[in-house]
Order: C-alpha cells, then structure tokens, then sequence
C-alpha cells in the first residue's frame, strides 16, 4: 500500500506543479495575479474538445491549435484590458476574475456539462510499478510536469527574453533602462503563463472531464500551491507541489479519502501564519506588514 | 551631439526642473553638480526617457501627474517624446542612481541581462571589456549582485551600462556612498572610458572634489535651475564654489 501511494503522490505532486506553474510565472513577472488562469485552463480543453468533435480534427493538431489559441487570448486579455488597470493590484483582480467568471459561466449556460466533454488520453497502456497499476497518461504527466520545469528553467537562465523576464521582476525601472519594454515582457508573461494553462490542460483533463466547476478547482489548487510556495518562486511551486502532493495521498490512504480535501487548506492556514510569504517567498514587505 | 532647450518638469504643481538648457558635443565630458533635491534625477529621468514611461504608468494608475516641456534634441532628432527602449536602441544609456543592479541574479547574468539588445557576440565581448575595466569583477561573476559591496555593485552598474554599448553614457551619482578610494577608482574608470573609448558622458554628482578635475565642462544645478556653469578649471577657481562645495 505504501509503494502504491508513493508513486500516486508523485502524480499528484507534478499534477500540482502543473497547474501552478503557468500562475506563478505570470505573478512573478509582471506581478498580476491572473484570475482567469483557471479559466484559460477549461477554455483551452473545451477548444479542443471543438476541433476534435464539432470540426473533425485529429487529436495533435487540435491541441496545439488550442494552445496556441489561448497562449493569444492571454496577450490579448493584457493588451485589452489589463494595461487599462496595470500597477492597482485590486483591479486586476477584478478584471481577472470578471473574465475568468464570465468565460466559464458561458459555457455553462452553453451547456457544456456531462461525462462525454473530455480529452482522449495520449497512449491506451498501463504498467506495473511498484505493484500499483498506473496508466500511461499519468506517467505523462510525470515526464512532461519534469520537462516543462527544465524548459522554463533553461528559457528563465539562458534566453536573452528569458533573462529579461528575470530583469523585470527584480527591478522593472532599471531593466527598463537597459532597452527592456516592461509592457512587452508583462503581455508575455500573461500569455505564456495562459499557453502554460492550456497544456496543463491537455496533458491532465484526459484523466476526468471538462466542466466549468473544474476551472474554479484549478484556481484555488494553483493559488494554494502558489502561496504556500511563495507567490513568483518555481523552487516553491516545486517544493509546494511536492508538500502538498504527497500530504494528500497519504491523507487518502490512512486517514480517508474526506480528508483530502483540507489538507491544502491546512497547509495555507499554517504558512501564513509561520511565515506569510510561503516557504521560498521573497515578499519581505508582507511579512513585514503582519 | 545632444541639444536641450527650456526643459520644464513638473511633478503635480512642483517643479523639479525649471527652465532647464544645455548642450553636450561629441566626446566631451560633462559634469552637472547640485545638492539633494536640486533635480538632477529628474534630469537623468528626462534625458533618458524614464519620466515618459513613469508618466504613462502614473497616468494608467490615476497617480501624480508629470508635466514636461521643452526640447531634446539628440544628433539631430527630436526625441522629447520617444520613448526609453528607442533612446536605449540610438545609444542613450543611463545608470540609475543607488546601485542599480538585479540582487537576485549574479554579476554574469546581470551583464547578460543588460545585453538584451545586443547579440550574442557583442554581450561576449561587452563581458570581456567590462572585467578588463574592473578586474575585481572577475573573481565574483558567479556571485549574487544583491551579495556584492556597494563599490562592487556599483563597478558592476558601469559594467552594465557598457555592454549596451552607449555612444552617450548618463551617470545618476555613481560615486554615492563610497568611500574615497573607491571614488577615485571609479573616477578613473569613467574618465577612461571617456578619453579612451570616446563615450560621450554626462555626469551627476553631489561631490564636487573627484568631479572638477576632470571633467570639460560643468553645471550647477539648485533647485531645478542651472545657476552656474564653465570649464572644469573655471568652476574650480570660482569663489563661490569654493566657499559651497570645497568648504575653502
């Protein structure tokens, strides 16, 4: 039972991790808390779902169509109504939120609701691991939760847009005066953490279904992970990821599957009240300020 | 090179610069000289068209209101109203005041940072001259900047500021809070870079002491108004000055 949780816990974690990483990476950079990122991430499946059932596309094509599709709609999203209410964090929530609500009650009102709005899974296989039965998809995501880390790692330290964005978030007036267009960097930070989303989507809606209540759960998972990582920081989404992952496997094997649920929400309360800024968080000013 | 006419810069209803003007030519060295609060910052800002972009984020936010008027005119081109990127691009360079460095990153990644309009070759090379500069920089390049003493990190914002290859170079106080010996190497570094490496310089400095000797031509700077201005050698011998800023 133990090796069977173990490996459960590691899907879950770089679940986790997956859907974090494209909120963090938008927060860290530009500093907007993207609260259509949930959203983004059901908008992106429902396209795809669209290409493959309304329009007849094979599986591939549609996907990356999707992504691409909301890797542009999160430019847009900053472009069109972000840059209005830039620097009053408050607004941009607002702002956020009002798209990310009114995108995933439209599809409700659609009536995009039922087991048959879903993904189909990469590969049909299962192996033996650990004597725990595990499916290829969610190897998949343990492979591709891995390589994305190590893409935006390599992107973050060795691209010059990449090291820009690295600028940008320490320091946006000096990067400025180094050539650095902050309102540039910040429309892509918001769309490359909206393309983050999409794929977060792809690779693990294939294991439930598409429905608008899915976007809400991705927002809070994201925000969980996100605060008790530390708002901006990829070692703390990763280390969050991994913390919370694992506390609700083994939540779920030896103390029921109910409890899960308040595992991440007890994980907040204590981070906030030991160290507010979360485990690798740089915040000083709100530490401070509590 | 550089020709400002009746620069006025307001913040809300205070002004900052008054009726500001000056010209830089090709090559020359020049040093502008105030106390805190005299403006210079704000004419740094001006020059390198930070307060255009301050102006549209404070606008955006609702926040104080930036008046500017006048003119700046730079080989030949009006760019009052460009903005900073394209200063950068035409090779208008400035070096924030207070050490402006990225502390979470190492002096390595600084200097590449700083390098995103060039190419991969020049920032190489950018590298290479700006350890030749200061040596001392070699031995901390996996170092993080935040880590660095204020003379380090202040070596390193010159080094910076020389990898985008700048034709005219701005200095916002570069010798603030160092100690003297730390002034002095870095007055030689600039002045090199000057003579050397025909960097066009404009310099903004609270010291009179390390700037006069060296530099073509000098500006007082009070309250947002130039009160004074002559050759390095001029304002040292004038007895004004020397009563304010030499304590003679």
């Amino acid at each position: 039972m133990f090796a069977g949780t173990l490996v459960y816990a590691i899907v879950n974690s770089f679940t986790l991790i997956l859907l974090a990483i494209g909120f963090n990476l938008t927060f860290g950079i530009s500093g907007v808390a993207n609260f259509a990122y949930g959203a983004l991430y059901v908008l992106s499946a429902y396209l795809s779902w669209m290409m493959m059932n309304l329009l007849g596309l094979p599986f591939f094509p549609s996907v990356i169509l999707s992504i691409l599709a909301t890797t542009l709609f999160g430019a847009l999203m900053y472009r069109l109504v972000l840059l209005r209410v830039r620097g009053q964090a408050l607004s941009e929530v607002i702002a956020t939120f009002g798209i990310g609500l009114s995108i995933l009650e439209l599809f409700r009102y659609l009536g995009f609701v039922g087991f048959e709005y879903t993904l189909p899974v990469f590969f049909d296989h299962s192996f033996i691991i650990a004597g725990t039965y595990i499916d290829m998809q969610r190897i998949s995501i343990v492979v591709l939760g891995f390589l994305l880390v190590v893409l935006l790692w390599l992107f973050t330290h060795h691209t010059s847009t990449g090291l820009a964005f690295r600028g940008i978030a320490q320091d946006e007036r000096t990067a400025l005066t180094f050539g650095i267009d902050s309102d540039w960097i910040a429309t892509l930070s918001v769309s490359l953490g909206a393309g983050l989303a999409a794929i977060a989507a792809t690779i693990i809606i294939p294991l439930g279904s598409i429905s608008p209540s899915e976007g809400y759960d991705v927002l809070i998972k994201a925000l969980a992970v996100c605060i008790i990582g530390g708002l901006g920081s990829t070692g703390g989404v990763i280390a969050a990821g991994f913390f919370i992952g694992f506390a609700e496997r083994f939540t779920d094997t030896y103390f029921g599957s109910h409890w899960t649920m308040i595992v991440s929400l007890i994980a907040i309360l204590i981070v906030l009240v030991i160290k507010p800024s979360g485990l690798f968080g740089q915040q000083k000013e709100l530490e401070e300020r509590i | 090179m550089l020709d400002v006419k009746n620069l006025i810069v307001f913040f809300e209803n205070a002004i900052a610069l008054n009726d500001f003007s000056f010209q830089v030519n090709d090559g020359e060295f020049v040093g502008v000289v105030g106390p805190n609060s005299a403006g210079k910052t704000t004419l740094m800002n001006t020059l390198s068209g930070l307060i255009i972009d301050m102006q549209i984020k404070e606008k955006r936010k609702g926040g104080e209101r930036i008046t500017v008027y006048g003119s700046i005119v730079y080989r030949g081109r009006d760019i009052t109203q460009t903005k900073p990127s394209e200063r950068v691009r035409r090779g208008i360079v400035l070096s924030r005041e207070r050490h402006p460095i990225f502390p979470e990153s190492s002096v390595l990644e600084n200097l590449k940072i700083a390098g995103f309009l060039r190419r991969k070759q020049e920032i190489r090379e950018g590298i290479d001259f700006a350890f030749q500069l200061f040596p001392a920089l070699v031995a901390l390049k996996k170092k993080k900047a935040g880590f660095l003493s204020g003379g380090e990190q202040q070596m390193l914002a010159i080094g910076m500021a020389l990898i985008v290859k700048p034709e005219l170079l701005l200095l916002d106080e570069p010798l603030l809070g160092l100690s003297p010996m730390m002034q002095n190497t870095l007055m030689d570094a600039i002045v090199s870079l000057n003579k050397q490496r025909g960097i066009t310089v404009v310099l903004c400095e609270q010291f009179a002491r390390p700037v006069f000797p060296v530099i073509d031509r000098g500006y007082i700077l009070e309250n947002g108004m130039l009160t004074l201005m002559g050759t390095g050698k001029e304002l040292m011998q004038n007895p004004e000055i020397k009563a304010a800023y030499f304590g003679i």
